[in-house]
């Protein structure tokens, strides 16, 4: 997935592309202050290279293949990595931190090879993991600290930026209480505190939403989306909820069995339709106003309470037309979004 | 950095976000990113190693955590404070228990404390899964698992080392011959240092194979103290019944405790155990098999490590 696609319309920063390589940490950091929420949001980060790069993935562990030969490439910005359990999301992501050796195959993240730059990799990568990483019997004040140091930040200033990052995160006084007596909510905050404890370019979110009430879901998706967007730094998250990405990011790459189903914009998975919804108020306002857009020509069914209309050009002048001959009251036309399921329908 | 109110969510990076780490912030700056020194793997693994060793006697952790490794420790300094009383008061003209002889005496103590603190350092990040955390970063997994090895046996030689600085010092105010006492003293140290470095390896390496701390408790007691046991009944058996030296000396070769009584006695001044080396090459096989066992539990360790990194 190439996220040229994405950079135009987008005037403020795009004089700055050039300088946003691997290495060019301040060149990002100088974007950042310039790109507003509104900007940011459909251009992520200005692309020089992508930020990860496989090539021809393998890997077999004998009894499964969890990644067949998976080329795929994830640009700056926030990244919905979706599949089922299984589908070989997290041995990617281990192989792309450097952890587990491909059986075929290469990757780049951030320009540097997993292969022989791992260290490199763990040193401007986070990682949230998937499963519970945290000790009881240590405060997350403490522990924050800890691993601030052991991604090689010298002490005074893992203390202050762990007490930053908790802020960002979200977890106040009950930073200083052992992370044992912690709600899930918590815990996923103090995870995710850490994987950004030493300002990454690149957090991995392993299922960042498991486990969450409906609440602290909103919350933590809330949180990703400023990490890529106000933080400037790139995250690929995965999730088995197509729902929860498709809100959250900019991009979408969707695996099966450990092949690429899919890799494309997120508005290009929504989009896809391009039909119309369409609300009217009036009496017997709904069946009235198909039989009259079907007698002029335009596909038009019904959807619950509203009208879905084919598209076509001069669709919108129609509709109003239309409902004005009728005499009823158009309460909203909408674009009919699609949902990322309809692409496992598709395939 | 004070602690401030959480920023509305839609609170963009600001300017002066560049400015390098602000003092005197009384408004919220928003994200600002790390800009200052990032530390190789050697400062990485002092860091860690460090917290280890601090862990390992509780410190950084609940204060229920810190009881057992400080009564132990109170304990193993108990019979060395005494001695050094006795000496002082009643004027001695030599320790009543000899330095090379005081890990043999209290080796019930130092196995509990290897056993009950190795489990802290290696099982507990297993157990609760944070040595992804840890494999996460830039540190290697054999930079981890040899850190951790370090901070255990950093804290064994604390535990051994403690009773002899205290007696050497007793003796020393208690004005018996400095030479001679320097002397026993320094080889008590080379020979406790052995010791804990076997000691660390097998604790260490039987927690980093148990996710439960209880299971690494008991089987690192039963390798120890059940192991030197079966040894030296073994070697009373050959020296009284059988009159078999040569088979006590070999079983001797069996568990780090009767490997530091021969070696203690042959070398330091230890009181004469069961079936003691008696020629050069025995004594060159203790210390082999000592030195040996130890630096395969550390390459176990570090195999160990390697192998869950790769999972």
């Amino acid at each position: 997935m190439t996220q040229d696609g994405a950079l135009s319309g987008v005037s403020p920063e795009s004089s700055l592309n050039l300088h946003i390589g691997c290495s060019a940490l301040g060149a990002r950091r100088s974007s950042l202050t310039d790109v507003t929420p509104a900007t940011a949001r459909s251009a992520g980060r200005p692309v020089a290279q992508p930020v990860v790069a496989t090539d021809g993935l393998t890997k077999d562990y004998g009894s499964v293949l969890a990644l067949d030969a998976l080329t795929v490439s994830v640009g700056h910005g926030i990244t919905g990595l979706v599949g089922a359990n299984g589908a070989g999301k997290s041995t990617l992501i281990k192989i792309l931190l450097g952890l587990v050796p491909p059986t075929r195959g290469g990757a780049r993240v951030l320009g540097h090879d997993i292969a022989t730059e791992g260290a490199a990799i763990r040193a401007t990568v986070g990682y949230l993991p998937e499963h519970d990483c945290l000790p009881p019997d240590v405060s997350a004040s403490d522990y924050v600290v800890h691993l601030a140091m052991m991604s090689g930040l010298p002490r005074v200033a893992a203390r202050e930026r762990t007490a930053e990052v908790l802020r960002h995160v979200g977890l106040a006084e009950e930073r200083y209480r052992p992370m044992g007596g912690y709600s899930t909510g918590m815990k996923q905050k103090a995870k995710l505190a850490q994987a950004l404890v030493h300002d990454p370019r690149l957090v991995f979110l392993d299922e960042p939403t498991n486990g969450l009430d409906p609440a602290a879901r909103d919350e933590m998706l809330g949180l990703v989306q400023r990490i890529g967007r106000d933080f400037g730094i790139s995250v690929v998250v995965t999730s088995h909820l197509l729902g929860e990405l498709e809100r959250v990011s900019d991009h979408v790459i969707i695996l099966d069995g450990g092949r690429l189903l899919r890799a494309s914009r997120t508005d290009d998975f929504l989009d896809a339709t391009g039909h119309l919804l369409l609300e009217v108020l009036g009496d017997g306002g709904q069946q009235r106003m198909i039989a009259a857009l079907v007698a002029a020509g335009v596909e038009a069914v019904p959807k619950g309470s509203m009208i879905n209309v084919g598209s076509g050009a001069g669709v919108h002048d129609l509709i109003r037309d239309t409902a004005a001959d009728l005499g009823l009251g158009l309460v909203r036309i909408q674009i009919d979004h699609r949902r990322i399921e309809d692409v496992f329908a598709d395939a | 950095m004070p602690d401030l109110p959480e920023p509305h969510p839609d609170s963009q990076a600001h300017p002066s976000s560049m400015t390098p780490a602000g003092r005197s912030v009384i408004h919220d700056l928003g994200y600002r990113p790390y800009t200052g020194p990032r530390l190789g793997e050697g400062a990485i693994a002092r860091a860690l190693v460090a917290t280890g060793f601090k862990n390992a006697f509780g410190l950084g952790r609940s204060t229920k955590s810190k009881v057992l490794p400080f009564i132990l420790l109170g304990m193993n300094l108990f019979p060395a404070v005494i001695l050094v009383g006795a000496l002082t008061l009643f004027g001695a003209d030599e320790l009543p228990i000899g330095y090379a002889q005081y890990a043999s005496t209290t080796q019930v103590l130092l196995s509990i404390f290897v056993a009950a603190q190795a489990p802290v350092l290696f099982s507990r990040d297993l157990r609760h899964g944070s040595i992804t955390l840890y494999l996460a970063r830039p540190l290697r997994a054999s930079t981890y698992a040899l850190s951790r090895w370090f901070s255990l046996l950093l804290a064994c030689l604390v535990f051994v080392f403690l009773p002899l600085l205290l007696m050497y010092v007793g003796a020393l105010l208690g004005e018996l011959d400095f030479s001679r006492q320097t002397r026993e003293a320094s080889m008590a140290a080379l020979l406790g240092l052995m010791l804990a470095l076997c000691i660390t390896g097998i604790g260490g390496l039987l927690a980093s194979w148990s996710t439960r701390r209880g299971f690494a408790i008991v089987g690192t007691i039963a390798v120890l103290l059940i192991g030197n046991g079966i040894v030296t009944a073994i070697q009373g058996i050959a020296q009284e019944e059988l009159d078999d030296q040569r088979l006590g000396q070999v079983a001797g070769l069996f568990s780090p405790y009767s490997l530091y009584r021969g070696l203690a006695y042959a070398w330091g001044d230890a009181n004469e155990p069961l079936t003691p080396p008696t020629n050069g090459g025995l004594e060159a096989a203790y210390a082999a098999v000592f030195v040996g066992l130890s630096v395969a539990c550390l390459a176990g360790l570090v195999w160990r490590y390697r192998k869950l990194a790769g999972r």
